[in-house]
Order: structure tokens, then sequence, then C-alpha cells
């Protein structure tokens, strides 16, 4: 199955004492997962938030959300049975039939983008990337389009697809390296582009032409921080149905590099 | 609405990005450091010269730019327009020249490690690295995005590389490692915007071509004959200079009899064909592991009463070699170490003449220079101001011996032995100035308490000369006597060659030292 495969990148060691063997019974079709999300929904929400975001009592299930130390179906099957003991993760007393539909459910929101079957047409997602979205304009694929916003080539391979439908719906936290700012050089000209890199005595931006602009702070008359990130959203609204669903499917597919996606927690030892 | 204004507010167009010309690759000596040896004539000669002999002593750490889970560093960097670009195997980190401080960084996965890396190329708006998987990796200057990759050679087979790649015409030439497991090397070049592969050269000859008789029966397809290192350009006549690296088996040339070539030469190609033009071989039939890819210098100076172009090589053999770039004419040699007992001089062709027995044998022959060479990776330089070219000198022999391994395919080691380095007190390491023509030596420095080369030279229009040592320490000399001026102790080993650079007028020199970039620049 595909995320044993991504733990396979993370060691051989830590492999073993996981064992990645797929041993859901029920299989790894979508109509599972999506069954198990039902079932989840109803099951668990009384403390982790729906659809495995972040709940009151409960933490976020998707993997963006915090650090994991069971990842293989077998230790999932086993928390959603057994429960953890000496905390308020109670074993859930549902048929095992139904605790594999959840962990199916649990593997699917944990998945990067890639490992799933995102429907919609590629070809079209690209035409969209780079005709009515604008997306080229900031974002490279594949050595084509621009630098301000980062390289997607490999974004299905790192991305959920949570996090990919957030990127172009929600307006979310500015990542590191990405901060829009505005300086204004002592010489009274402008600049305005991402700070890829700044702290109390200098700043290196990267400008709306893509051109690198390096400042020492004293040599700027202000830096001028925007509170939101240069990524547009609404991209739901903004699109047609196919057109953003399109967009999803093609984004899901960019697997230039198979990256190790960065589950919280791996190889660390104890909390 | 948010979104039309966004877009409106961001036209994007990557061709306004800071690139480099042709023309300012050709222009040698600029406030950026944009090639290898930082100029395609190879020198190592800058003009800035605001860091000079009545100034450094004022010379202090600007600052520490550290390479994660980098040890003994190689990469020499590249600086255009205030950014700097150091490479370790599979990463590359675009750094605030001025502060050090990290623009973006790039990390190849799957990451196979086999190290070193010597650094990128620059052209136009891009960046050009090779890595240990045997890629070559175009990225976006300003952004790191990796815009093509092209695969150089099979990893599979052993094969990778580790020299930083040259632009020259619009074509990245990138070669080939290693040569001492029995893999034929070549030398490549791409077009920098497609990476499509325009020619190879391959340093072995196959059966027909010319050259192959100088391989005996079917030793020529386990041949070695890789290009580690970055040679030099004559945008002028138009020719590349390579160099070439050792036949194999390195140590045991019974199975290869002949003079070997192109091994253990340098060679001239047409840039744009990738055409021989002419070559000269330092060490036929070589035994020791002697890679001949040692930088080719290029110079203009009077020779014999005459203006002539002239290249000046100081190779591993311990000779220093002056030739005439136009014709590949030998001109003159002359040892540059004392400890050479392998040859008791050159020919009129200069052809080394052989001293009998004196060669790797099975119970062990001392042979000086050791395999690791007189010379090496480390950078010389030359200052026209002196006339005097600077190399960075190795004294010390090897026992040597031989044996009859056979060629194993998938990137195993195929030496057939090598030999024992007894690292006693004779075994030195100085930084020498030769006189161009004549290979005198005009001084020395002694790297006192070095037994390893450590990293090579920088020489500067403030009459100075940079030397890092492997034990550490940062040095510079004054170039006309080889007097040390300033030091400063970097705590770790250095194994790279220095560069000097010039942001807003004020100018820095830097160096990599074990797993950290330093830059140094004057007090105030
Ligand atoms: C009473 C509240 C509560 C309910 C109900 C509950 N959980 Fe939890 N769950 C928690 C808490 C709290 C934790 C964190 C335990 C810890 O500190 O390790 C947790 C942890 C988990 C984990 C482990 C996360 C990791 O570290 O890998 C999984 C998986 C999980 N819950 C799934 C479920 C499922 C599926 C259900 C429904 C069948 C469910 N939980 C019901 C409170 C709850
Ligand atoms: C005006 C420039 C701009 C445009 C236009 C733009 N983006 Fe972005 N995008 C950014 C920047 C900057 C970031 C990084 C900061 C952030 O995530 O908020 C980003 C982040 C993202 C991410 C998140 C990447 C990650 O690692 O999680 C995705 C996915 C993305 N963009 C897709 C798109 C798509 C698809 C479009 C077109 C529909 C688009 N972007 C249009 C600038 C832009």
């Amino acid at each position: 199955m595909k995320l044993s495969l991504i733990v396979a990148l993370v060691g051989a060691g830590w492999l073993a004492a996981q064992s990645p063997k797929p041993s859901n019974p029920l299989g790894d079709a979508p109509a599972v997962a999506e069954a198990g999300r039902l079932l989840y929904n109803r099951s668990c929400t009384s403390c982790h938030g729906p659809d495995g975001g972040e709940g009151a009592r409960g933490p976020a299930l998707d993997f963006a959300g915090r650090r994991y130390f069971r990842v293989s179906e077998a230790a999932i099957f086993d928390v959603v049975k057994n429960g953890i003991a000496g905390t308020a993760m109670p074993a859930s007393g549902l048929p095992d039939t139904d605790v594999w539909g959840i962990v199916a459910f649990v593997r699917n929101i944990r998945a990067t983008a890639s490992d799933l079957v995102v429907p919609g047409d590629e070809r079209n997602g690209m035409a969209v990337f780079t005709g009515v979205g604008g997306c080229s304009k900031c974002h490279m694929i594949r050595g084509q389009g621009g630098v301000l916003g980062p390289d997607l080539s490999s974004i299905g391979a790192q991305a959920s697809l949570n996090r990919l439908r957030d990127s172009l719906t929600k307006q979310r936290a500015i990542p590191n390296g990405y901060r829009p700012v505005t300086v204004t050089t002592l010489k009274g000209e402008v600049f305005r582009g991402v700070a890829r890199n700044s702290d109390a005595f200098s700043l290196q931006l990267l400008d709306e032409s893509g051109k690198l602009r390096l400042f020492e702070m004293s040599e700027l008359r202000s830096a001028v921080f925007a509170k939101e990130s240069l990524m547009p959203y609404g991209f739901d609204k903004t699109l047609n149905k196919t057109q953003f669903q399109d967009l999803l499917a093609m984004l899901s597919r960019q697997t230039r590099t198979k990256v190790k996606p960065t589950l919280q927690g791996e190889n660390e030892v104890g909390r | 609405m948010r979104l039309r204004m966004m877009l409106a507010g961001a036209c994007v167009t990557v061709s306004l990005a800071a690139q480099v010309t042709d023309r300012q690759l050709h222009e040698a000596n600029s406030a950026n450091w944009l090639t290898y040896n930082g100029s395609y004539d190879s020198r190592r000669h800058s003009a800035l010269n605001q860091v000079s002999v009545s100034t450094v002593d004022t010379l202090v750490a600007k600052w520490v730019f550290h390479v994660p889970n980098a040890t003994a560093l190689q990469t020499v960097p590249i600086v255009l327009d205030g950014v700097m670009y150091v490479t370790q195997p599979n990463e590359i980190y675009a750094i605030d020249a001025r502060t050090g401080r990290q623009i973006w960084d790039y990390h190849r996965v799957p990451a196979r490690q086999k190290g070193p890396n010597r650094g990128v190329a620059i052209w136009r708006d891009k960046v050009y690295f090779t890595t240990p998987d045997a890629f070559l990796v175009a990225l976006n200057a300003a952004s790191g995005n990796v815009v093509w990759e092209t695969k150089l050679a099979e990893a599979s087979d052993g094969y990778w590389s580790p020299a930083a790649p040259m632009i020259v015409n619009g074509k990245v030439i990138a070669g080939s490692a290693p040569g001492d497991h029995g893999l034929n090397g070549f030398l490549d070049a791409y077009d920098a915007t497609t990476g499509e592969r325009l020619w190879r050269f391959n340093p072995i000859p196959k059966p027909g071509e010319p050259g192959s008789e100088t391989w005996a029966g079917e030793s020529w397809k386990a041949g070695g004959g890789n290009t580690w290192l970055t040679g030099s350009y004559d945008p002028e006549l138009n020719l590349l200079y390579w160099g070439i690296g050792n036949p194999a088996p390195d140590f045991n040339g019974d199975v290869r009899k002949g003079d070997n070539l192109y091994t253990e030469s340098v060679v001239a190609l047409d840039p744009d064909t990738g055409r021989l033009k002419w070559y000269f071989q330092f060490t036929p039939h070589d035994v020791m592991d002697w890679d001949a890819v040692e930088v080719p210098v290029l110079v203009d100076a009077m020779y014999e009463g005459k203006p002539r172009k002239l290249m000046a090589h100081a190779d591993r053999n311990g000779f220093y070699y002056l030739l005439d770039r136009v014709t590949g004419k030998f001109l003159h040699g002359t040892p540059f170490v004392k400890q050479l007992n392998w040859a008791s001089g050159l020919t009129a062709a200069g052809r080394p003449i052989l001293v009998p027995g004196v060669e790797p044998s099975l119970l062990g022959t001392k042979v000086c220079p050791a395999a690791i060479g007189a010379a090496n990776w480390m950078s010389p330089a030359y200052s026209p101001e002196t006339g005097l070219f600077y190399v960075v000198a190795q004294e010390g022999c090897g026992i040597a011996n031989k044996s009859t391994e056979t060629f194993r395919p998938g990137g195993f080691q195929y030496r057939a032995t090598g030999d024992v380095e007894v690292r006693d007190d004779s075994w030195k390491v100085y930084v020498r100035a030769l006189d161009l023509t004549t290979g005198k030596l005009k001084w020395e420095q002694e790297r006192v308490g070095s037994t390893g080369f450590g990293g090579g030279l920088l020489s500067t229009a403030g009459g100075l000369l940079f030397s890092g040592e492997l034990n550490g320490e940062f040095v510079a000399l004054e170039a006309k006597t080889g007097k040390a001026l300033w030091h400063f102790y970097t705590g770790q080993r250095i194994t790279a060659s220095p560069i000097t650079y010039s942001v807003n007028g004020k100018q820095f020199v830097t160096i990599a030292a074990g797993s950290d970039i330093m830059s140094f620049g004057l007090l105030k």
C-alpha cells in the first residue's frame, strides 16, 4: 500500500518495529474510507473534530496536525479498538469491521494527495493553472512558471489532500520564507515581495519581479510585513466546480520527487 | 475583490531577475566570483585591492554560515550581485553574501551520499550543479526551484560527479568520477537552457579511434580517465582545456600496456563540438594514480623573447609544466617538489625519463611523490603583478604495491592495490611561488604542522595570497615574499579554495572550513 512506501523512506529499523504490512481486510477502495469517515464522524467527534480535524478534547488526526507515533494500520487499529491507556482516548467498543473502516479513513486523511485517487482531468487542471487560475504567475511546475510562491512540482507527494484544498480555499497562516513585505529604502525606493528570510539586522527579499534584493535593516526606512499571504484563496468560489476539481487532481499528481512527508515525531525517542 | 487585486499586483516575469551574461563570464576580476576558479583563465587572481598588504591587519570575521551535516567541505562559493551559492553533495544554499543569512536551500531526494561537491556554475537566471547520483540539475537562481535535471550516467554503474560545472557559450560542461573503479570517464556539454546533451568527449578512445592503439587488448574497456575537476577556457582561441584522470587499474599497468591515452593528459577541445584539438600527456602509462586533473592556468606572457599564449600546470606527478596553449607544444618542465624519484627529468618533448624499478611492485617500492601526489584538487593561483605561479606542494613518499586484481562491474574499486604513506617528518606541505616561465622557486612558506594538502590559493591585487591550511589556519601571505601577514584559526580542517568578492564597495574574502563558510572583511 502507498503509505507503507512512505514509511519505507523513514528507516528500516523503525519500519520493522511498526509492521508496514497492509492488513485491512476491507481493502483500500475509496468507498471503504468514505464509510469509515461517516462512522468516525458519528463515533469520535465528541472529542476529535469532524473529518479528523482537531476537536475540543482530542487531537487532529490528519498528519499536518501533530506528532504521530502510530502510522501502520495495525497500530491505528489497536488504538481505536483498545484506546490509549492512561489518556482520555477510550476503547471504542465498535465491532472489528467498523474499526477497520475507521482505520481506512484515518490512513486516508494522513496520506499525501498523490496516495489517493483524486478524480479530475489533469490536463484541464494544468490549463487552469496556467490560464484562468493565474497560478503560474507565482508558482513553478517542472521549470515553468513564477518563483514568488513555492515550487509545486512535488506538491502531490508533500501535501495531504486536505492541505491542498485548504491552500486553495482558506486563508492560512503564512509559512516561513513567504511573509509578504513592503520595504522602503533610505533613498525612498519601494520594493514589494516576500521575505525569504529576515531578522533584526537584515532582510532577504524576493521581489514581485522575481529578483532577489538583499538589505541590511540600516539601509531601510521601513519594512512593513503584511498579515495575509500573497497566496490568493477562495478558488472554490472563483473557479467553477470542474475547474476546481481538475486543478486539485492535477496538483495531487505532481510528484517529481517523492519527498518524505514530515510526520512530526518520526524517529524521535519519547515525547 | 481580493483575488483579482493580488493577481494584478504580482506581474512576475522571471526574465527580470539578476542574470549572468556571457560577457560577465568573460570578464575576470569583477566584484563577483562567477566561476570555479574566478575566471576562465583560472588564475584565481582578483583585481580587488581594498584588503591589501597595508590593511590586512584589520581583516576580521564578518559572518559564518553553518552547512548542516557537512564535513570537509570542498565547495568554492559562487557570488553574483551579493548572492552566494555554496554546495555540499545533494545540497545548494543561497546566502546573502554580506550577512551570511540563508535565502533558499535545495536538498536533493533521494540522497545518495558521495562527496565532495565542489560548487555550482551560474548563467543567466540559473545555477547548475552535479550530484552523487550523476545528474546535472538546473535551478532558478532566485528561488532554488528546479528547472530541469538531466542524467549524466548510470549511478548504479558507479558513476557520480563532484566537479563544479563550467558554462561556455551557453553550454554546461560537466564531467565524471571516479577513475578508480574502472569506469571510463567522459566530458559532456549540455544546452544550458534545455538540458539537452550536445556532445560527449570520451577520454578513452574506442577501438579504431586515434589513441586506441595505446591500450593493449581489451584494457580500454575498464580504462578510467575521469574528469573530476573543473578546467579552463580561452574565449579567443575558443578552446576548452580539461585535465583527465588516471588509467585503471591505478597501480598495475601490466594489463594495459601502452601510453593509455588520454589519461593523465590535458585535452584541448572545441567547445562547440567536443572535438579534440590537441592533447599533452604528463604521465604516459601512469601506475601511480596521478590524475592530471589539476587546474590548467592560462597566462599570456613573454617566453623566449616572444609573447606567447601559455598554459601553466603543476601536476600531481611532481613536475611543473609550461605549454603553448595554441598547439599543446611542450615548452618547459621542472620538478616543483624535492622528493621526486620516479623520473630523472623530462625529454625535449616533455616525456618523463623513467628511473627503472621505481614503480609499484608486489612487495612494495618507495615512490615519490606518493599517489596522493605533489599537487591535487587545491587550486593554484597566478598573479600578473608578481609574475609568480603559486602552488600547494606536498613533499612525501609512499610504498607502492601492485596486485593482479581484476575488474568487477558495478562501481567497485579497481586499483590493483595502492601505496602506504608513511606520514613521518619527511611529509611536508608548502605554498610555493614559482617563476612562471622557468618554474624556479622564488619563495616557499611551509604549512607548519600540516601533513596533508589543505586548501587552495587566492591571489589579489592587494598584493596578498590567501591560503587555507589543513590544520584550520586561514592565512594571508605577502604575494611577493611569502611572508605571513595575517592569520585566523577557523577551528576546522580546511580542504577548499578561498574566493573574494565585493558588495556595495566592501571586499570580502571567503573560505569553506570544515562544515562552515566563513567570510572576512575589513573592520571599518
Ligand atoms: C473521550 C475523548 C475521545 C474519544 C471519544 C475518542 N478519542 Fe481518540 N484520542 C483522544 C485523546 C485525548 C487522544 C490523545 C491521547 C494521547 O495523549 O496520546 C486521542 C488519540 C487518538 C489517536 C492517536 C493519535 C496518535 O498519536 O497517533 C487516534 C488514532 C484516535 N484517537 C482515534 C480515535 C477514534 C477513531 C475515535 C472514535 C472511534 C476516537 N479517537 C475517540 C480522545 C478521544
Ligand atoms: C500572487 C502570487 C500567487 C498566486 C497567483 C498563487 N499563489 Fe499559491 N502561493 C503563493 C505563495 C506566496 C504561497 C506560499 C505562502 C502560503 O502558503 O500562503 C503559496 C502557496 C500555495 C500552496 C501551498 C503549498 C504548500 O506547500 O502547502 C499551494 C498548493 C498553492 N499556493 C497553489 C496555488 C494555485 C493552484 C494557484 C492558482 C489557482 C495559486 N497558488 C496562485 C503565491 C501565489
